[in-house]
């Protein structure tokens, strides 16, 4: 089976091509600190420069994995829409994959948990947790404060490793997640960046969804507050 | 007309600049094949366009949208010649939903594709439907986002004569109708109500300060606070129509005397007219006789519709696959008007 998975959640934009038996092809954009992220300009470029590279074409591809997030909406939004399409148009099934799990089963642990961590802006962050394939902890918004109380419940075994912290989001609340009992990596680790093999992986195991059912994991409501309406004078409705 | 395109050739179009999800067939010379609106209702409890509600709805509706079209066309993806969406201005989140979708859809075939600018596609609005009109017009395209007046001698550009300095025409309406105290959307709430009061009662300002063909509302706007203040909320209920006719015929005389004095300018003797207040009633007759030709699309060509964009795509030189993967859209205030 011929998997494309892609994932647009963070301010990477990641693609992967899993093909027969060989490793995971691979092409990401990185924005340079403090340029946009390249999601919508960069994300069906490397899809395509990978299926060329492996002379394929869209119709060849069976499925599509799409990282649901959670992360930044607009991002999570142009991956969904540009899957939906492709699938739309050229027939593959599509999976979803949670970019928290994506980023847990990076690390390539077995033997301890894993935090995913990502900056989730206005001072929150976006985390769930893993150990092997098992899931810990269900994805949530939190603020900084909070994130130190989760190092209990992830340990299980008070002798054994400390709990990983990875992602975006355990580099900036590096100080809050280290003294709590999490291993925290350095700045510049690949573990802390969603990386197309497991990706890939985790879209090969999924099962496929109808099209509508592929949608953002947000967990966040849109920041907006119904009105009352308004009774008034001379109302015509 | 069918512009770069074969004439036979279908056009695809997708259209999420604000909050209606839309997509369109349109043959090259032409011809409507489909015009699918679907209008994201969920705003009006906010009171106004949530750009990330109108978003997350855009991603909900796209796919189904782009479905009904092409089967309402009776076609399918094969049959596409060209696929084209709207790239700006509008909310930017939105946008990216249809141009992410449209892009997906034509790499996936090696289809080209168009990016196509939304005040553009207003104008070329008049070239569809029974009553097409070919360039040289004059052309009012007034809706909530836009308010001006172009001249429009071919049919990949236009010229802008006049536009607004502050509020969109139908925003001028929308925010007279919750002063009124109507519901939103609220220009045909307003229009509505209108038709049972004198236009007469209350001389709102009609913009006579403002130079040449641009337009202003701000004033307009102030003057029917100061009328509802000054009557208290009793008398201001009670002459509610009158308030609603006298502040709808000041936008419609601000609009139409822009539009004559626009027809006189340049000599041209057509005029077509466009954006969502193209749908209000005293506009349209007032605006009946200003010119020796008059068109006025019917309403679903008028306010936010793909097929206009499909339309506006056959004058837009097709960029060949893959050139366009890396497209990005612009926002509005890229090109105010
Ligand atoms: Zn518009």
């Amino acid at each position: 089976m011929r998997v494309l998975a892609l994932d647009t959640a963070t301010p990477d934009t990641v693609v992967g091509l899993l093909s027969g038996d060989g490793p995971v092809a691979e092409r990401r954009h990185v924005p340079t600190p403090g340029e946009r992220p390249g999601h919508v300009e960069e994300l069906l470029g490397l899809a395509q420069a990978l299926l060329a590279e492996a002379g394929l074409s869209w119709p060849d591809v069976d499925r599509i994995g799409v990282g649901i997030g959670p992360g930044t909406f607009t991002g999570l939004r142009i991956g969904v829409a540009s899957a939906r399409a492709l699938a739309q148009a050229a027939g593959a099934e599509l999976v979803p994959v949670s970019t928290l799990e994506a980023l847990s089963a990076g690390a390539g642990l077995a033997d301890r948990a894993v935090l995913a961590c990502l900056d989730a802006r206005r001072g929150e962050a976006f985390v769930a947790a893993w150990l092997g394939g098992a899931r810990l902890l269900a994805p949530a918004a939190v603020p900084p404060g909070e994130l130190g109380a989760l190092a209990g419940g992830l340990r299980t075994d008070p002798g054994g490793p400390r709990p990983l912290a990875a992602g975006d989001g355990a580099i900036r609340f590096r100080e809050q997640l280290e003294p709590a009992g999490f291993e925290v990596p350095a700045d510049g680790s690949p573990l802390h960046r969603v990386r197309a093999d497991a990706l890939c992986r985790l879209a090969l195991a999924a099962t496929p969804v109808a099209r509508e059912a592929l949608v953002p994991e947000y967990v966040r409501a849109p920041d907006a507050v119904p009105k009352r309406s308004g009774t008034a004078p001379g109302t015509a409705s | 007309m069918a512009g770069l395109l074969a004439p036979g050739d279908l056009v695809l179009a997708l259209e999420t600049s604000c909050d209606d999800t839309c997509a369109a067939v349109v043959s090259g010379a032409g011809e409507i094949r489909a015009n699918v609106i679907s209008s994201q209702e969920i705003h009006d409890a906010y009171g106004g366009v949530v750009p990330e509600v109108a978003s997350r709805r855009h991603l909900d509706l796209v796919n189904v949208v782009v479905d009904d079209a092409l089967r309402r066309a009776g076609a399918g993806l094969g049959d596409v010649a060209l696929v084209a969406a709207t790239q700006g201005p509008g909310l930017v989140g939105a946008l990216l939903v249809g141009l992410a979708s449209a892009k997906g859809l034509a790499a996936a075939r090696e289809l080209p594709f168009a990016p196509v600018d939304h005040l553009q596609g207003h104008v070329a609005a008049s070239f569809l439907g029974p009553d097409a009109l070919e360039p040289p017009f004059v052309c009012l395209v007034a809706s909530g986002g836009h308010t001006f007046l172009a001249r429009v001698d071919d049919h990949a550009s236009f010229t802008v004569l006049g536009a607004t300095l502050d509020d969109a025409a139908g925003e001028a309406f929308d925010k007279g109708a919750r002063l009124l105290g109507l519901p939103y959307p609220g220009g045909p709430h307003l229009e509505r109500l209108a038709r049972d009061g004198d236009r007469s009662a209350f001389a709102f300002p009609i913009a006579a300060r403002v130079q040449g063909l641009d337009f202003s509302f701000s004033g307009v706007k102030t003057a029917l606070l100061y009328a509802i203040r000054d009557l208290g909320p009793e008398d201001a209920a009670a002459r509610a129509a009158d308030l609603a006719a006298s502040y709808q015929h000041a936008i419609v005389e601000a609009l139409a005397q822009r539009v004559e004095r626009a027809l006189a300018q340049t000599g041209l003797d057509r005029l077509a007219i466009g954006g969502g207040v193209a749908a209000n009633g005293p506009l349209r007759e007032r605006l009946a006789g200003v010119a020796a030709r008059v068109a006025v699309p019917p309403r679903e060509l008028c306010t936010d519709n793909a097929a206009m964009i499909a339309s506006a795509a056959r004058w837009v030189p097709p960029q060949p696959f893959p050139s366009y993967l890396g497209l990005d859209v612009y926002p509005t205030g890229a090109r105010d008007l």
